[in-house]
């Protein structure tokens, strides 16, 4: 408590703040954002300020030499605040401002609300039992949705209204088929790019009930929901495998545990026995949750979440900033900076800086882009090359007018299966790769330097 | 020639250009990595592993020709 409990609200609310202002910046103009983010900093400036002149008046040693200096300094520096915050309010939007100005008050009410809350009898009762604590989850998720149901319907209402116009043009049909009818092909000018992926559950739905409201959402959030449900399947088998765990392991416990094994192994081969516990669950939930989305689009009436450059993205923007972090904690801010600047050790190596530095920054953003395309590519390829044999297969039989097609997919489902299979454990040993080449490099075990030269060299 | 031609004409010429090189990228790869399997059997594992990244990077390339096919292919039909 005390000191402590305040530091622990700065941290919080600095977090808060940032995320707040990206937020703002993403969806509203930057300007608000920056607002937003000063309004933050001048209110943890002015809360840092008070705690510092509180504790020099009425601490331990208050009328010592020191303490009188650093309450003078603090009166000081919020007389300079407050001037810096006149010139912000007139500067920027005030509503901004005042929003990250509440930031770390809204964070020390909610931590205040939370330490009285934890120990409290209700709490014990709730956490106590799963099923109650979930059901508790869902009535709160619940609730917020329907408390932010005014902004979500100003934001889906555009997309719905595309949606909308492009099933009003499908129902007008071939009676005018490559009629641009001005608005409505604009508003669908984003689902006719590109071919058409297989029907799945969502899309299915969707055009059964095209102006439904949860429809809409769905079709809306379809890559989101399938992703979610991927996730939701591997916790299931997860929990199901581990519910009664024996020593002599059989049936899907047995399963599990070996790849869980091979993995771990797998990983630690190329980390070393040193590192590779650090990394290696994140490395496997990484290749699992890849390599379950990958197959999932071969179940009927489901997609693959890869096959949108939307999640490879953001799978790739997790290894990216994870590495980058690894790497920071590791070599520490000089050793970073020495290891994009080539390391350099001799005069030519220091000439060469202005020429490394550059390429290698270049190599690290290189690879997050490369990672995510890579990915993409080939899932939706796969997805691509599976439409073009079940449709040649339907025109080779059209003659016939059978509801069904000559089966020309089936060689590709079993490349697709190597594909899913393939990319997800490339997705994962160049990840690993990469939070490699961030780790101090000196203590590495003979036999990693083949591949580590190998990549640091590789333009991709 | 107007550029709806043009594109028509040279994106699927773009990808199998692109596939030939890295067809033959593949290629070496996997001869090295059978030629080195074959000397040295112990070290399979090692081999297949730095195999399957230098194959990831050398096929990533026509991934990215395949994928700038699908950006580029919505403007045909415009």
């Amino acid at each position: 408590m005390g000191l402590e409990f305040l530091a622990r609200v700065r941290r919080t609310a600095l977090w808060v703040g940032l995320v707040a202002a990206l937020v703002t910046a993403t969806y509203a103009a930057p300007l608000l954002a920056l607002g937003v983010a000063l309004g933050a900093a001048w209110s943890l400036a002015n809360l840092a300020l008070l705690e510092r002149l509180i504790v020099a008046i009425t601490g331990a040693e208050r009328s010592s030499l020191p303490s009188v200096r650093r309450a003078v300094q603090a009166v000081a520096g919020m007389l300079a605040l407050f001037a810096a915050g006149g010139l912000l309010l007139r500067l920027l939007s005030p509503a901004a401002l005042m929003a990250g100005f509440f930031i770390p008050y809204a964070v020390l009410v909610l931590k205040a609300a939370a330490l009285l809350l934890l120990p409290s009898a209700l709490w014990k009762r709730l956490t106590q039992d799963a099923r109650l604590a979930s059901l508790v989850v869902a009535l709160l998720f619940g609730a917020a949705w329907f408390a932010v149901a005014p902004l979500r319907n100003a934001s889906i209402a555009a997309p719905g209204h595309a949606a909308a116009a492009e099933s009003a043009q499908a129902t007008a049909g071939p009676a005018a088929p490559g009629a641009p009818a001005g608005e409505a092909h604009e508003a669908g000018h984003e689902k006719s790019e590109g071919p058409q992926k297989f029907p799945n559950l969502i899309t299915v739905l969707h055009r059964a009930f095209p102006n439904a409201g949860w429809s809409r959402f769905l079709e809306h959030y379809e890559v989101i929901l399938f992703a979610l449900l991927v996730a939701f399947l591997i916790g299931l088998v997860a929990r199901l495998a581990t519910r009664n765990p024996q020593l002599v392991p059989s049936g899907l416990q047995n399963a599990v545990e070996t790849l869980v094994e091979q993995l771990n192994d797998f990983i630690t081969g190329i980390l070393g026995e040193r590192h590779a516990p650090r990394f290696v669950p994140f490395l496997g939930t990484l290749f699992l949750y890849i390599w379950a989305m990958n197959l999932f689009g071969l179940i009927p009436f489901m997609d693959s979440p890869t096959s949108n450059l939307n999640v490879t993205v953001a799978l790739a923007l997790t290894v990216f900033v994870y590495a980058q972090y690894v790497g920071l904690r590791g070599l520490g801010l000089v050793g970073y900076l020495d290891h994009l600047m080539g390391s350099p050790r001799n005069l030519t190596g220091w000439l060469l800086v202005p020429l490394m530095l550059p390429i290698h920054v270049l190599g690290e953003l290189a690879k997050p882009i490369s990672l995510s395309c890579r990915l993409f590519g080939n899932i939706f390829g796969e997805d691509m090359l599976l439409v073009a044999f079940v449709s040649l297969g339907i025109t080779t039989l059209s003659f016939a007018h059978l509801p069904f097609g000559l089966p020309l997919q089936v060689p590709f489902l079993v490349l697709a299966l190597l594909t899913s299979t393939l990319q997800a454990l490339v997705f994962t040993v160049l990840s690993t790769i990469y939070i490699l080449l961030m780790l101090p490099h000196h203590d590495h075990e003979p036999g990693h330097e083949a591949e580590e030269e190998l990549l640091e060299h590789s333009p991709i | 020639m107007n550029f709806q031609a043009a594109l028509a004409l040279g994106l699927p010429l773009g990808i199998g250009i692109a596939a030939i090189g890295s067809g033959i990228g593949l290629g070496l790869i996997g001869q090295g990595a059978m030629q080195a399997i074959g000397r040295q059997p112990e070290a399979t594992a090692k081999i297949q592993l730095a195999m399957i990244i230098v194959a990831a990077l050398a096929e990533a390339l026509t991934i990215y020709a395949f994928v700038t096919m699908f950006l580029l292919s919505g403007k045909i039909g415009g």
